[in-house]
């Protein structure tokens, strides 16, 4: 049996704190806390955890600086938890390398479910990708280039199919609208969002049963964009 | 040119002279006497003083010259003879002296005539004008037209410091006390500055500082214009100066009423849901009751946190958006999408409540700031299940009608009052007040403010066979829509 992963809970609050620890612990994972970012970057050093829980409103360090400073030497999945006004915050610290957000108020099944998915997409990383990804009644194939529902073949433009693929082989996961377009697009159109929207719209006609009630594209609004197989 | 009047002069006194040559004889002497007189007098009324007295000499001269005899040359030798030059050369003053001083008076009653046409125009925009920097650039173009040359700038009182070169403090006190309409403070190469107070009836409003050419500031006529427009601009900046007033006392109290919104808000609509929240903890916390109830509780207790969760959220919103420092993060989008992100949201808090969606095909795609927008639906929808029947449908639709996008949330409920329906938009407006539906009767305040920073609008009434129905209306294309990137199938 696998050692539980351990997970390094950053948060000023201690009620957050204590129902966070009692949920992941009921889960059979192993928690550290701090409660400020000079204190976290210490644990973080010494117990180089599987996951981390970031809050982003820290007293005493900005969000985004911690983030970039713990991506310089882990790829462990990051989990920030912010308000709900805090758009351009959540925004950035994605941009700055964090893989996932939880809005406060949130509930413990949600943040359950959150960290499992982040942790699953961990320990899948270390396999080799599948060339054919398969969601709902379709079925990518990577290598022949091919989109099929229900085996019959959906006609995407270069650019659809390269959102799609991207999209939909980081399944539950979220991506900023800039992530996006620097994937799809190149560099030279990070700041050109209505390009995304327009093709997210396209894509989700082409794949989605009702456009305006999606299932597999959703949208993190003012952040960008989730697949959920 | 009035070298060239003189010559004129010389030029018509000889022709004239030539012309009259025929009648040279003694018996016409007296009436060619009274031709050259006729000459003075027109040069006079025509030409003015200096040609008229040039006209009056060079007649007498040819008249003595030409026709007294002894014929051709100038001695005289009866005293009638001499007389008439005389009286030539008395008559060319008097009527050059009346013809110039009539002359200069005209031009003067003109020139006085277009000026208070001017300054008439110049009461009338400055009454049109709202704040001081209005009335400042007014007066500094009326003035410019005006005075050419001149440089207007209107300061504070208190602000005779910032000057260049700064006036000194003997000078200051003068300008405070209004012992004088009008100052010079420097004479320098380029020019002469004037100071005039700005003095109405409250006090001193300002200072006018007009930097013009030396000649324009002595003259008397500038000086009065500067007094005269003085007085109205300093009228205009002590209405602007009551209209601001105004304006901020209006500002605190509506302030006031918001705080006190807030306040009664916080301690009734908050207070009621959280005396709730402690009596349930409580319950559970003494554990005498059954698992099932226990869990019910539970359940109960999680509903409440989440509806203040809503509540509070509402009351941010609406501080933000009075606030004014919001920042509409506009950009071009599908109306779908926001669509689809709110019907996922409400899902997850009402779960068995059934929404129909019916969406027209092919709808533009709207400006909009997705998360602000995204309040909006979330509002309208939260208000048509809390206030109509659980067990009835809420219709959600999107059209397209008179150049509009229309999104409407129409419910199955009582409808809506037959009073005023714009009192619903009103903060801390409650559908039914002291009911046991929570809320703070922000959600249609907060959704109306919204819409029309976006240039929208929301709207209410009762639809036939019952129920309420509000409706955002969107405009579209406002701007050119962006280009597609390049795409190949």
């Amino acid at each position: 049996m696998t050692p539980p992963d351990s997970i390094l809970l950053v948060e000023d609050d201690w009620q957050i704190r204590e129902f966070v620890c009692i949920a992941l612990e009921s889960e059979g994972y192993t928690v550290h806390e701090a409660s400020t970012a000079g204190h976290g970057a210490v644990q973080a050093g010494s117990i180089r955890p599987a996951l981390l829980i970031l809050d982003l409103g820290l007293p005493d360090r900005d969000g985004q600086d911690f983030i970039q400073d713990f991506r310089a030497w882990s790829s462990a999945p990051i989990l920030v938890l912010s308000a709900r006004t805090q758009e351009t915050e959540k925004v950035k610290a994605l941009d700055a390398g964090a893989d996932d957000f939880l809005s406060k108020p949130f509930g413990v099944s949600e943040l359950l479910a959150r960290v499992r998915a982040l942790l699953r997409r961990r320990h899948q990383e270390r396999h080799d990708a599948d060339p054919v990804i398969q969601f709902g009644d379709f079925r990518i194939d990577c290598v022949k280039r091919v989109v099929t529902r229900k085996g019959e073949a959906l006609h995407l433009t270069q650019i659809e199919y390269r959102l799609l693929i991207f999209l939909a082989s980081n399944p539950g996961r979220v991506f900023t609208h800039r992530q996006l377009l620097l994937q799809v697009w190149g560099g030279h159109a990070v700041d050109n969002h209505q390009y995304l929207r327009v093709y997210v719209g396209h894509l989700r006609q082409k794949i989605e049963q009702n456009p305006a009630q999606p299932r597999h594209i959703l949208t993190e609004i003012g952040v960008g964009y989730r697949f959920q197989p | 040119m009035p070298f060239n009047r003189y010559l004129f002069v010389l030029f018509i006194s000889v022709i004239a002279t030539l012309l009259m040559l025929p009648i040279q004889e003694p018996s016409f002497l007296p009436n060619t006497a009274l031709l050259y007189v006729l000459l003075v007098v027109l040069t006079a009324s025509v030409l003015g003083r200096g040609p008229a007295i040039l006209a009056a000499l060079v007649s007498s001269l040819l008249y003595a010259h030409v026709f007294v005899p002894p014929l051709f040359s100038l001695a005289i030798t009866e005293v009638q003879y001499l007389l008439a030059a005389g009286v030539m050369l008395v008559v060319a003053l008097l009527v050059g002296h009346l013809t110039a001083s009539l002359k200069n008076t005209a031009r003067q009653v003109q020139a006085r005539e277009s000026q208070s046409r001017a300054l008439y125009e110049l009461a009338r925009s400055l009454a049109a004008t709202l704040t001081q920097a209005e009335v400042e650039s007014t007066t500094a173009r009326f003035l410019g037209d005006a005075v050419p040359g001149c440089q207007v700038r209107i300061i504070d009182p208190d602000d005779c410091a910032t000057l260049s070169p700064p006036l000194p403090s003997a000078l200051r006190e003068t300008l405070q006390q209004r012992q004088q309409t009008l100052m010079t403070v420097g004479q320098g190469e380029t020019g002469t500055r004037l100071l005039v107070p700005l003095i109405a009836s409250t006090g001193l409003h300002g200072i006018m500082v007009c930097d013009l050419s030396g000649p324009q500031a002595a003259s008397a006529a500038t000086r009065e214009l500067l007094e005269t427009i003085a007085s109205l601009t300093a009228v205009a900046l002590e209405r602007t100066h009551f209209a601001d007033a105004a304006r901020q006392s209006e500002v605190r109290h509506s302030t006031e009423v918001l705080r006190n919104s807030i306040l009664a808000a916080l301690s009734h609509d908050l207070r009621t849901p959280l005396t709730g929240l402690l009596g349930m903890a409580e319950t559970l916390a003494r554990g005498r009751i059954s698992p099932e109830r226990q869990q019910a509780l539970l359940e109960t207790l999680r509903t409440q946190a989440m509806n203040i969760n809503q509540q509070v959220t509402n009351l941010l919103d609406m501080a933000k958006l009075r606030s004014g420092t919001i920042e509409l993060n506009e950009a071009w989008q599908p109306v779908e999408e926001v669509i689809g992100v709110t019907l996922q949201q409400v899902k997850t808090q009402w779960k068995d409540r059934e929404i129909t969606l019916d969406i027209e095909p092919d709808l533009p795609p709207l400006y909009y700031d997705a998360v602000l927008m995204e309040r909006v639906l979330w509002n309208l929808l939260e208000n048509a299940i809390k206030y109509s029947p659980a067990d009835t449908p809420i219709e959600l639709s999107v059209r397209m009608r008179e150049g509009r996008v229309v999104i409407s949330v129409c419910d199955w409920g009582p409808g809506l009052p037959e009073q005023d329906n714009e009192e619903l938009f009103g903060m801390f407006r409650r559908g039914c007040p002291e009911s046991s539906i929570p809320g703070v009767g922000l959600g249609l305040a907060i959704a109306r403010t919204i819409a029309e920073a976006h240039g929208g609008e929301v709207l209410a009434e009762n639809r036939l066979g019952g129920g309420a129905c509000f409706s955002l209306r969107m405009p579209v294309a406002r701007a050119q829509y962006p280009a597609e990137l390049d795409d190949k199938l």
